[in-house]
């Protein structure tokens, strides 16, 4: 018997370290922040059951955030899913300058997302902004339209900012999983009359769809965890209009110095994610994940 | 032990005794942690300390303005070897609790502070007292302004406004005649300044948000916060307010002439009227606070010892040495301060100063100032007012865009108030 089969554990072991020291370690931490008072500006940390959860969960923010989180998954998810797998179609012809483009449209993804945040705050201001300069000079509009400060239309500005900065790596995704999928079967179906919207429900699809569920749920977790965009564009505001479930953990723990509040509604960001996984999981057909 | 002998060890205890003192004294570094603003400046008046102080040498450390407290706070709770900070009024009563910062009078002659503490204008007095003891020397002071276009007032015709309802009238002239939105407001509700401008035009109209006991009193419909609220959202709903994120974007708004009136930090008039710099600069000008009391908010910026050094006698000397030169008298480096940089200040003789009236009457009307400066109020500031501002921001943010009701919005602030009240009590 070799020695890997003796003795599993210890062959496993430089891997569980790290995996403790990075992942279990901080969480349990945090579970225990949760339960604890603390406050950076009290010096004792006494414990608290769940009198934090409690506190979030009936404070003045959560259910905001969790509605804006929710609605911010809703919309943004399948939009960059949508757009990347269009995008990447669209890319997949060979045309005049194609390697330029495919560079181009990977730019928004190597931005950080604070940088990304000033150039759309520049597009949706209301006096200098390049939006409303555009608007006006096609004379659509007579007045300035104030993008983000309107609490419906900030919404709308802050998804359409972060389905920017994320539908790259939808379509870097997609490319890859259109690269193998069967040429041969579409040419056939050319010749056999279908077009377009057909080749690509009943031959492309079939054979991407794994690769769109992984997406989905990544773009779903990577909209209900985002919080450097919302941050450096709106602030969560105006009032709670964009204020997302992972804004709030910030701003509990570092706006108002209370680490076990931050902590409890980390922990409900961590059960709803888990849920949002099952659920999506559960919603896909069995056999996803076979060969087409 | 022969005499002889005895003088010898006795003379070589008291020459080791020197030779092991002599460096410590001569080698103290004291580490100074500021906020990174004009930090070439910072490091030419510690050059000049170091200079007039052989032996004191001076480590700064600058962190960006958002993350200020935070990163002070961990260098705090972490033991990172602090010497002298900045500090704010808001700041204070949580700093100095918590035991992070020493009283002034725990390292300095009592007569020189008695003399520095007369000289100091009022409110930055009490942004700097906590429990009856001073933390600190002003390292700048200012007040919150309302600051108008002059000339757009001329052309218009409409005198300069003395109340909120004539602020309101003038700016739906103004928008009436073309002027899409004629006051600018920051509104930021991650910042303290929005809080602070808010409480700003409370003292205008002469009241308070909360009473002698602390005790939150704004959510009565009778109290001038509720009023003021009342007031902005009345604003915003007749789509007279152009939001700003932040000062730095009122500055190019106000230099396009779309708009007339702004409530900021009075240094920014100092950047709207910088010729060369902005379009319309000249035509910015500051009037008293709207209101029947025509009061405003100050606050103060201070130098600050820690509470680690002050324990330790040789660095708190040193410690407050270089507070004293660059707060003390003859004022030399907050007089740099105002002069160069535009900065407010919290001692009262500068405004005697011929070199900072001569720098300052290019972008504003010194006496009109200094008159605001004297009858500025301090804010409340208590151990919670932080962490209870940064909650109420938001929910003042909301109301003012009418997504919540003024009414909820104060009652929720107050509740708020009072909670934190008593669980810091505890």
């Amino acid at each position: 018997m070799s020695t890997i089969e003796r003795f599993p554990a210890a062959w496993v072991l430089p891997t569980l370290i790290p995996v403790a020291l990075f992942t279990i370690y901080p969480v349990a931490e945090a579970l225990w922040t949760s339960l604890h008072q603390v406050m950076v500006l009290m010096p004792d940390q006494p414990f608290v059951g769940l009198e934090n959860y409690k506190t979030v969960i009936f404070g003045d923010y959560f259910a905001d955030a969790l509605r804006n989180s929710l609605l911010f998954v809703l919309f943004c998810a399948p939009l960059v899913v949508i757009i990347g797998t269009a995008v990447a179609l669209f890319l997949r012809r060979p045309f005049f300058g194609a390697g330029i483009v495919r560079s181009v449209v990977l730019l928004p993804w190597v931005l950080p997302g604070a940088i990304s945040a000033v150039l759309w705050v520049w597009v949706f201001h209301p006096s200098f902004g390049v939006l409303n300069g555009l608007l006006k000079s096609l004379g659509l509009i007579e007045r300035s339209i104030p993008w983000l400060i309107d609490v419906n239309l900030v919404f709308v500005s802050i998804v359409a900012a972060h389905v920017w900065t994320q539908v790259p790596f939808a379509v870097v995704l997609v490319m890859a999983a259109l690269s193998a999928t069967n040429e041969e079967a579409i040419e056939a179906a050319k010749i056999d009359g279908a077009n377009a919207l057909q080749r690509f429900r009943f031959i492309t699809f079939p054979q991407i769809k794994a690769m769109i569920v992984v997406l989905l749920i990544y773009n779903a977790l990577t909209a209900f965890t985002a919080y450097d965009l919302v941050y450096a564009m709106t602030g969560g505001g105006p009032g709670t209009a964009t204020t997302l479930l992972a804004f709030q953990i910030w701003r509990e723990s570092f706006s108002m110095y209370d680490f076990g509040a931050g902590s409890a509604v980390a922990f409900i960001v961590v059960a709803i994610s888990a849920l949002l996984i099952l659920a999506i999981s559960k919603a896909m057909p069995s056999d996803l994940f076979e060969e087409a | 032990m022969k005499p002889r002998m005895k003088a010898w060890f006795g003379a070589l205890a008291i020459a080791g005794t020197a030779l092991t003192a002599q460096p410590a004294l001569a080698d103290v570094k004291l580490e100074f942690v500021v906020w990174n603003y004009s930090i070439d400046t910072i490091q030419d008046n510690i050059k000049k300390f170091e200079a007039e102080n052989p032996g004191i040498t001076v480590n700064l450390t600058d962190y960006t303005w958002p993350d200020y407290q935070d990163s002070l706070l961990l260098r705090f709770r972490g033991g990172t070897q602090t010497d002298v900070v900045y500090g704010g009024q808001d700041w204070l009563p949580a700093w100095a609790a918590a035991g992070y910062l020493a009283p002034l009078e725990d390292i300095a002659p009592a007569e020189t502070l008695d003399a520095l503490k007369k000289d100091i204008a009022g409110f930055a007095l009490s942004d700097m007292t906590y429990k009856g003891k001073l933390y600190g020397l002003p390292y700048y002071a200012d007040t919150i302004s309302f600051l108008y276009n002059k000339k757009i007032l001329e052309e218009k015709g409409i005198p300069v406004p003395t109340t909120w309802d004539e602020v309101m009238a003038a700016s739906e002239k103004l928008k009436a005649d073309g002027m899409e939105r004629p006051i600018v407001y920051e509104y930021n509700q991650e910042l303290p300044n929005f809080f602070d401008a808010f409480v700003a035009q409370t003292y205008s109209r002469g009241g308070d948000l909360f009473d002698a006991d602390k005790k939150a009193i704004f959510d009565n419909p009778e109290n001038a916060a509720y009023q003021q609220l009342q007031w902005l959202a009345d604003a915003f709903a007749k789509g007279l307010v152009q939001p700003e994120t932040h000062e730095s974007k009122i500055i190019p708004a106000m230099n396009t002439g779309k708009h007339a009136f702004t409530i900021v930090y009075n240094y920014v008039l100092a950047a709207m009227n910088t010729p060369g710099e902005q379009a319309l600069a000249g035509q910015f000008a500051l009037a008293p606070m709207p209101g029947s009391a025509q009061s405003t908010l100050g606050f103060t910026k201070f130098y600050a010892v820690t509470a680690k050094t002050a324990a330790d006698a040789e660095r708190a000397e040193a410690a407050w040495k270089f507070v004293n030169f660059m707060a003390g008298k003859p004022y030399k480096v907050a007089e740099r301060w105002a002069a160069e940089k535009g900065l407010g200040f919290g001692q009262m003789p500068l405004f005697q100063n011929k070199d900072v009236i001569d720098a300052w009457q290019k972008w504003v009307d010194v006496p009109t100032l200094e008159k605001q400066v004297a009858s500025a109020r301090a804010g409340t500031w208590t151990e919670w007012t932080v962490i209870w501002s940064a909650y109420f921001r938001p929910l003042l943010a909301k109301a003012m865009v009418g997504e919540a009701s003024v009414a909820e919005t104060m009652k929720a602030g107050a509740e708020r108030w009072n909670m934190m009240q008593a669980r810091f009590a505890k």
